[in-house]
This record gives C-alpha cells, sequence and structure tokens, in this order.
C-alpha cells in the first residue's frame, strides 16, 4: 500500500512544472517518506540543470539570410514557372510514344505467319490438289522434253509434300520456276544404250539458241533463250530438238 | 526557460538581444498577411520565433551550424504553405511541428551516415541507447561558473544520447516549458504516452547525470 502511494505521489510530482505547488497529500508523504523526499529532490535538481539550459540565440545574419534564401527560392522557380505544364506534356508524349511503339509491336505479331503450314494454304488457296503429287511431275516433264517448248503450268505444278510448302510458296510468290526433280527415279543406262548412243555428246552444228517459254498460270509468257555455248568450236549445248530424242544427259 | 543562453562558449558571434515586439497582432493574423504578400509580417513571424526554432533544433542536434541552417528550413516551409495553413492548431504547434520533423529527420541522417559526435559521444549500431565516452570528471572545481558549465556541457550530451522518441518531449518539456497538451499536439501523440516519455527521459538522464546531482 505505501510502495503503491509512493508510486503515485512521485508520479504527480513529475508531472507538475516545477513552479508549481504540490497538493496537500504529496506534501505529506514528502514530510513521512525519506525515499520519495531523496528522490525529488534529486530529481528537481535534474530537472533545474536542463532548465538551465535555456534558449540559445539564432546568429545576428539570420534573417538576412533567410530573405537570400527565399529569394533564391523565388527566382528559381520564377525560372521553372512553366515546369509543371512541361511536365505534364512530357508525360503525355511519353505515353504516346509508349502506346504509339505497343500498336506497332502488335501489329507485326499479328501479321506474322504463325506457321509454315497455314501460310502455304493461304498462299495457294485455289491450287488444285493431285492425288499423288510426286508422280505427276514425270508426265509433265517428259511430255515437255519431247517438245522444243516447256511451259510451266501452275495449276499442274507439282505439289510437293508438306514440310516443303513453305518454300515452294515463297518461290510461288517471287514468280519463279522451278522443278523438284527428287521425286523421279533415276533414268536407267544400260550398256546396250550406250554402245547404240553416241561415245560422248552429240556435236551439232546446229546455231539454234535453247529456248525455254515459261509460263505464270496467268497468260503471261516469257520466253528464254540460251545461246550455245561453245568450248572451242566444239558445241556442247545442242538445240532441244536434237537433244531430246538423242538422250545425250 | 525563456532566458536567453550566450553562446561564446561554443566560439560562436555573441548572441543577440531579441527584439521587445509589440505582440499585439497574432501568430495567425500575421501568417493571413504573409499569405497576401505582406513580408513585414513574415519578418515579424521571423522574429518571434527564430531564437526559440533554433534553440529547439540545436538541443535535438547538438550541432548550432544544423540547427541554423533546419531553422531557417523551418521558415522557408512556413513560408511556402501559408497558403495551405489550417488555423486548427496554434501557431507554435505548426511551427514546432515542422522543426521537430526536421530535426528528427536529420537524426536519422547522421545514424545512417553513422556520424561520430564530436562532443565525446557515439550512437550504437542498433539504434538503442548511446554510451558517454567522456565520463565526468569527479574532480571539484574551484569556480562556481565553471561549475555551472561543466554541467550544462555535461546534460547537453546527456540529452544528445536519449533516443529520439524521448529527447522530442523532454526537451519541449523542461527546456521550453510547454504543456503536455501543446507537446502531445506537436508530436502528434497522446498526452499520456508523452508523460510516459518524459519521466522515461528524465530516469534516464538521472542515470547519466548521477555524478553532478
Amino acid at each position: 500500500m505505501r510502495k503503491n502511494n509512493c508510486e503515485l505521489i512521485r508520479r504527480e510530482l513529475d508531472e507538475l512544472m516545477l513552479d508549481e505547488t504540490y497538493s496537500s497529500s504529496a506534501v505529506e508523504h514528502l514530510r513521512e517518506c525519506a525515499d520519495c523526499r531523496d528522490f525529488h529532490d534529486r530529481q528537481t535538481k535534474l530537472r533545474q540543470i536542463v532548465g538551465s539550459l535555456g534558449t540559445v540565440a539564432a546568429p545576428a545574419d539570420f534573417d538576412f539570410r533567410l530573405r537570400a534564401r527565399l529569394a533564391n527560392e523565388a527566382s528559381a522557380a520564377s525560372q521553372f514557372h512553366y515546369w509543371p505544364v512541361a511536365r505534364r506534356a512530357l508525360a503525355v508524349a511519353a505515353l504516346l510514344i509508349v502506346f504509339a511503339t505497343g500498336a506497332v509491336l502488335v501489329k507485326n505479331v499479328v501479321n506474322r505467319p504463325s506457321g509454315s503450314g497455314e501460310v502455304a494454304r493461304k498462299e495457294e488457296p485455289k491450287v488444285e490438289q493431285p492425288d499423288k503429287p510426286v508422280e505427276t511431275i514425270r508426265p509433265i516433264v517428259q511430255e515437255n522434253r519431247d517438245k522444243n517448248l516447256i511451259a510451266v503450268n501452275p495449276e499442274k505444278r507439282p505439289q510437293i509434300k508438306n514440310d516443303r510448302s513453305t518454300s515452294m510458296s515463297s518461290l510461288n510468290r517471287r514468280q519463279m520456276v522451278s522443278v523438284d526433280r527428287s521425286g523421279l527415279g533415276a533414268e536407267v543406262i544400260r550398256q546396250s544404250d550406250l554402245l547404240s548412243a553416241s561415245p560422248a555428246f552429240p556435236i551439232d552444228v546446229s546455231d539454234q539458241a535453247f529456248k525455254v517459254s515459261l509460263d505464270d498460270g496467268r497468260g503471261n509468257a516469257k520466253t528464254i533463250s540460251v545461246p550455245p555455248i561453245s568450248f572451242g568450236s566444239q558445241k556442247i549445248v545442242q538445240s532441244a530438238n536434237q537433244l531430246a530424242p538423242k538422250r545425250a544427259w | 526557460m525563456n532566458t536567453l543562453t550566450t553562446i561564446d562558449e561554443l566560439g560562436f558571434a555573441p548572441a543577440l538581444q531579441q527584439d521587445v515586439l509589440e505582440d499585439t497582432t497574432s501568430d495567425h493574423a500575421l501568417l493571413e498577411a504573409t499569405r497576401s504578400g505582406d513580408q513585414d509580417a513574415f519578418a515579424e513571424l521571423v522574429s518571434r520565433y527564430r531564437n526559440q526554432i533554433t534553440s529547439y533544433i540545436y538541443r535535438m542536434t547538438n550541432d548550432y551550424d544544423g540547427a541554423v541552417d533546419l531553422a531557417q528550413e523551418t521558415f522557408v516551409r512556413v513560408y511556402r504553405a501559408a497558403d495551405r495553413y489550417q488555423r486548427s492548431y496554434a501557431f507554435s504547434t505548426y511551427i514546432y511541428r515542422i522543426a521537430t520533423n526536421l530535426a528528427i529527420s536529420e537524426l536519422r541522417k547522421r545514424k545512417r551516415r553513422k556520424l561520430v559526435s564530436l562532443t565525446g559521444f557515439f550512437q550504437p549500431g542498433d539504434g538503442g541507447e548511446a554510451q558517454e565516452l567522456n565520463p565526468p570528471d569527479a574532480r571539484p572545481l574551484q569556480d562556481l561558473e565553471l561549475v555551472d558549465t561543466e554541467r550544462r556541457n555535461a546534460v547537453q550530451r546527456a540529452i544528445g544520447t536519449l533516443p529520439e522518441k524521448y529527447r522530442a518531449p523532454l526537451i519541449l518539456r523542461d527546456v521550453d516549458g510547454r504543456s503536455y497538451d501543446e507537446i502531445a499536439r506537436i508530436l502528434e501523440t497522446s498526452e499520456g504516452t508523452v508523460k510516459s516519455r518524459i519521466s522515461r527521459a528524465r530516469g534516464f538522464l538521472r542515470e547519466k547525470m548521477r555524478a553532478y546531482l
């Protein structure tokens, strides 16, 4: 009970200002309790020492420096008077750039071909799919081999397997004609053929050029004329009408 | 409490006598006039509070030059925020709150930089209680003036070792003589918390100042 009372009295004394008057109960307690009296004396002395620190004065040029500082800030603020507007404009411009870049990227991603098979289907929607695409090349080539004119009809163009459709479609885009001979069987040259045939290239003195006519399927025909190539006085590229029957290749 | 202390001992210029001002105009009215562009009104506010604020920050930071800079920063902020000032608080509470925030911010910056105080104290890395490097001289001094000076320096150093949450209320109460209610409003905490912190701060000081009591 006494200890509890001491705590209450000490708290009361601690909360009061030094020049405030204490309650009668506190004064009575201090008169009776030596511990609290000692605590109160030391506490009062401490507070007097702390209070004696007093106020430290500001330097003499405090006002002058403050005015200079405010003037500097005002001039700096006037220099950047339009800075808030400029900052917003910059932010809007940055946003526009970001959106434009994003739109271009998205457009590129959307337009990019997703797969080779899909592209092939898109590029050649009207091409008839032959039942046996590899075998169809032989009649065309052999048929044209007998003629002086080699015409490549896109509608009858040999269809290659799916894994090559991309390269074929890209070739079609460039309007190029090519013949895939990978599906053709190698021609068998027998001994009798060798004996009956000429021992080497049949040398012909024909001056006719080797002509190839190309049709892109839209009615546009192109004729390529290859002049005879000669090594010395011998011509090794024969005219087409002489090349086929002699089976020199 | 408002005695003007010379700072010759710190090596600075002698203190100016505080101008005797006619306190006919309230702080609120002066700030209103400042808001409308009256520079003289702001100068009057500065002259009223420059010593108090400088002294308070100096007691908090134990660095006079830094305290002057922070006091100026306090007035700059008051000037800048004059348009946003609300009259719900007393102006003294408002300006002391700004000064307290600046001082605490400075103390935290120092703690981060782990600066060692040139007055002979250092703060440990755990942010806890600081330790004294310069123990008090127990020999008796002949000159009473020297005794007082030594005691003031010791208590200033001891206050500097207090954690910031105890330091501010102790200075506001025992040095500036402000009421618990005003301290609670400045520190934005409850009155009970303020009383508790002041009591604990005195307990810390009592231990550190045992040789002088």
